[in-house]
């Protein structure tokens, strides 16, 4: 039994721009074929769902709750595996919802997402869950697989480096493996070691139309399993730090031995 | 004999006065009970003295381990009247909660480049059992996991360990920044069986020799590990404890028999802290106690400021390019091995298999910006949660779900006796309330986010900057 926490970057300034090539109900569209293909693994699999909003992080669905007053609109279909119709319905939904418009908000777009929110929830989370399962001792526990995965679609925001780096070593000692799937926008040095301190992938989509075949390929195996495919892994990793002052990355500087701060000549 | 006969009999009243707890409470002021009352008042009043006079803070005397029963772990869980643990668990979560409140909250000033020389004594007192399976085995158990531990809350710093030894100090390891090396060389218990007599001034002597060339800025530890009441010297051991003041070594002990003079002046002339481990449990406290970061006090900055040293100063450090499992194979600088991976001095382009260490070839200090960055939690803590006693503090729109794990918060069904609560800090609505963002968090997440994360999940959400007006 695996757990999958998926974090979605969701930059209306970057989703709502036209000359994408991706739209965004494509992109809805691939991600729900994904976790529908993540659930019907397992009957066991569980799944939860954040999304990093400018300012803000909001859990999206979780099939670990079942109170959720989304549950209850969903008519029953025949036709259709109910999980997945519950999955697509609550997330469709709540994604409308929350969606800030970029017309409506033209200063909120300004701000950089959520992330370091999502990703403290996301673990938050996980912790919830082990406690739960540990309940009923009567079988041997199993830990479920738990892994994250991050699609991000805008840049690395400086001001988080600190809890952001926190979060990654937390779920570096519960054993969470980070993966990160990079859509659009620059490549982002702190989830490269995201991924690479947790033993994660971190995977820039080249041709955006055959984003369902990344995710199919290289995130939908437990980590367990990963070790038996060739998934690629992180190769380069800047592990170079940024000097406080100007923002450059340095090779070799000087680091303040009280607060840690680097910095290069010009100190 | 006689005086042998009359400690005992104080020792028994100590006894009787945890087994007889429950009969005075359960008794209904029968004679039994009244006289078994006296003689607790009795055992009380030596128990105090006994632990005033050793200098521990512990609440709980204990005889010594030979004299008690044998302890079974599980008693010491209580189950509530509906046989339920939930209250000793709510217990134990407060007990933490208050424990953090003490720490600090604001950004304070830690000592992060450690370097700490621990002393394990290898003498044939160890091989008492007193403390199970034996004082040595033991000590190297709690060794082991104090290492991995400190490595991971201290990752800049490094470690060596010196073993006393026949009268002799023993190099069982050199300082170094990597846990594995370390580990590897007290994971062989035969290599440092107990023997002979310890030498306290050898031990410290090697201890302080290998310091010497350190930078200021970085902190010079001793942490002993001593289990005999005896110490074999070739010297003055006082010109030591004069040597190491001078050097600013800061000496702490942990003793496993008692009390001895010259070990509590070490601790109190260097700044260290003492302890003597009453039980296995007790010992392994007083260990894990060295591990965060010690706080840089205003006397010990100040002092530093002295002659032209300035307390906060520069240190040289390289950032290293990590290289791919694709690239050419090369001979690494540390072991002489053909690898693929590793990391590149950004000086001197020499490989190294591991940061953080020291280049081999140029000997600048080799971290990479994540072992910084894995330290920053000591400086920046996370605020304590407040806890939320009554429902003034809410208001209609608060949230009726946790902000982190979205479960509904847990109300706890005793609220109607608020009396027994606050004293406890746990709060009856199951809510604790971030100070600076306004969240109100359930005790699960409060514990995790303290404890592990050290991110609060909504302070460091971006907000909109406020325009200077
Ligand atoms: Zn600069
Ligand atoms: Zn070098
Ligand atoms: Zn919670
Ligand atoms: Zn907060």
């Amino acid at each position: 039994m695996s757990h999958l926490s998926l974090l979605l970057d969701l930059q209306p300034a970057a989703w709502h721009d036209p000359t994408q090539s991706l739209q965004f109900s494509t992109f809805l569209a691939h991600i729900l074929v994904f976790l529908n293909a993540h659930l019907a693994q397992k009957h066991e699999n569980s799944l939860a769902i954040f999304g990093a909003f400018p300012g803000k992080s909001i859990m999206l669905y979780s099939s670990i709750d079942q109170t959720k007053p989304a549950d209850r609109r969903v008519q029953p279909d025949p036709n259709w595996y109910q999980p997945f119709k519950t999955l697509d319905a609550a997330l469709t939904e709540r994604i409308r919802e929350e969606m800030p418009q970029p017309s409506t908000s033209s200063e909120a777009e300004e701000l950089p997402v959520a992330l370091v929110g999502a990703l403290a929830k996301a673990l938050c989370c996980k912790i919830i869950q082990a406690t739960k399962v540990e309940a009923p001792s009567d079988t041997p526990v199993v830990m479920p697989e738990s892994r994250i995965l991050i699609v991000s679609v805008s840049p690395d925001a400086a001001a988080s480096y600190i809890p952001l780096m926190n979060s990654i070593f937390s779920a570096q000692k519960l054993k969470v493996v980070i993966d990160v799937c990079k859509i659009y926008g620059p490549d982002t040095t702190f989830l490269q070691q995201a991924a690479y301190l947790t033993g994660g992938s971190y995977i820039r989509v080249e041709k955006h139309e055959s984003l369902l075949q990344y995710l199919m390929m290289c995130f939908l195996q437990p980590p367990s399993v990963r070790s038996l495919l060739a998934v690629p892994t992180t190769d380069r990793v800047d592990f170079r730090a940024a000097c406080f002052c100007h923002k450059d990355i340095i090779d070799a500087g000087y680091v303040c031995s009280v607060c840690l701060s680097s910095g290069s000549d010009c100190f | 004999m006689p005086p042998r006969r009359a400690q005992d009999h104080n020792y028994m009243a100590v006894d009787s006065d945890s087994d007889d707890s429950f009969i005075v409470e359960d008794g209904d002021g029968d004679f039994g009970a009244d006289r078994t009352r006296g003689a607790k008042s009795k055992g009380k009043g030596k128990a105090v003295q006994k632990g005033k006079d050793k200098g521990k803070g512990k609440g709980k005397e204990q005889p010594y381990s030979w004299e008690a029963s044998y302890t079974r772990s599980w008693d010491a869980v209580q189950e509530d009247e509906g046989g339920s643990l939930q209250t000793a668990v709510e217990d134990l979560l407060a007990r933490g909660r208050r424990r953090r409140l003490l720490g600090p909250s604001t950004a304070i000033r830690r000592t992060i480049i450690r370097h700490l020389i621990l002393i394990l004594d290898l003498s044939a007192s160890m091989l008492d059992k007193d403390m199970r399976p034996s004082r040595f085995d033991l000590t190297l158990e709690y060794a082991r996991a104090f290492i991995t531990e400190w490595f991971d809350q201290n990752p800049l710093g490094q470690i060596g360990i010196v073993g006393m030894r026949a009268g002799l100090g023993e190099r069982v390891c050199d300082m170094s920044g990597n846990p594995q090396d370390v580990l590897k060389h007290i994971s062989d218990r035969v290599k440092l069986e107990p023997n002979g007599e310890p030498s306290l001034q050898n031990a410290i002597e090697m201890a302080r020799g290998s310091m010497s060339h350190l930078p200021s800025h970085s902190s010079r530890e001793v942490l002993v590990i001593f289990g005999s009441l005896t110490s074999c010297d070739p010297g003055n051991i006082h010109d030591t404890l004069d040597a190491c003041v001078k050097d600013r070594i800061r000496v702490s002990f942990v003793s496993l028999a008692a009390e001895m003079k010259i070990c509590r002046d070490f601790c109190v002339k260097t700044g260290g802290t003492f302890g003597v481990a009453l039980n296995e449990g007790h010992f392994k406290d007083l260990l894990f106690e060295g591990i965060p970061p010690p706080v840089q006090t205003g006397a010990a900055a100040t002092a530093k400021t002295g002659p032209g040293n300035p307390a906060a100063d520069l240190m040289q450090m390289g950032f290293p390019t990590r290289l791919p499992d694709t690239a050419p194979p090369a001979l690494c600088v540390c072991h002489s091995e053909l690898k693929t991976e590793g990391f590149l001095c950004p000086r001197c382009g020499a490989k190294l298999c591991d940061v953080p260490t020291d280049c081999d070839i140029c000997g600048l200090m080799i971290v990479s910006s994540s072992h910084l960055a894995r330290s920053y939690h000591h400086l920046f803590p996370v605020k304590p949660y407040e806890v939320l006693m009554d429902k003034s503090s809410l208001t209609i729109t608060s949230p009726s779900v946790c902000h982190a794990c979205a479960l509904p918060f847990r109300e706890s069904q005793q609220s109607k006796t608020p009396a027994t609560a606050p004293a406890e800090g746990l709060s009856p609505l199951g809510r604790y309330r971030c100070p600076d963002c306004g969240n109100d968090f359930c005790a699960d997440c409060d514990v995790f986010v303290h404890e592990v994360m050290h991110v609060c999940p909504s302070c460091h959400d971006p907000k909109p900057i406020p325009q200077p007006s």
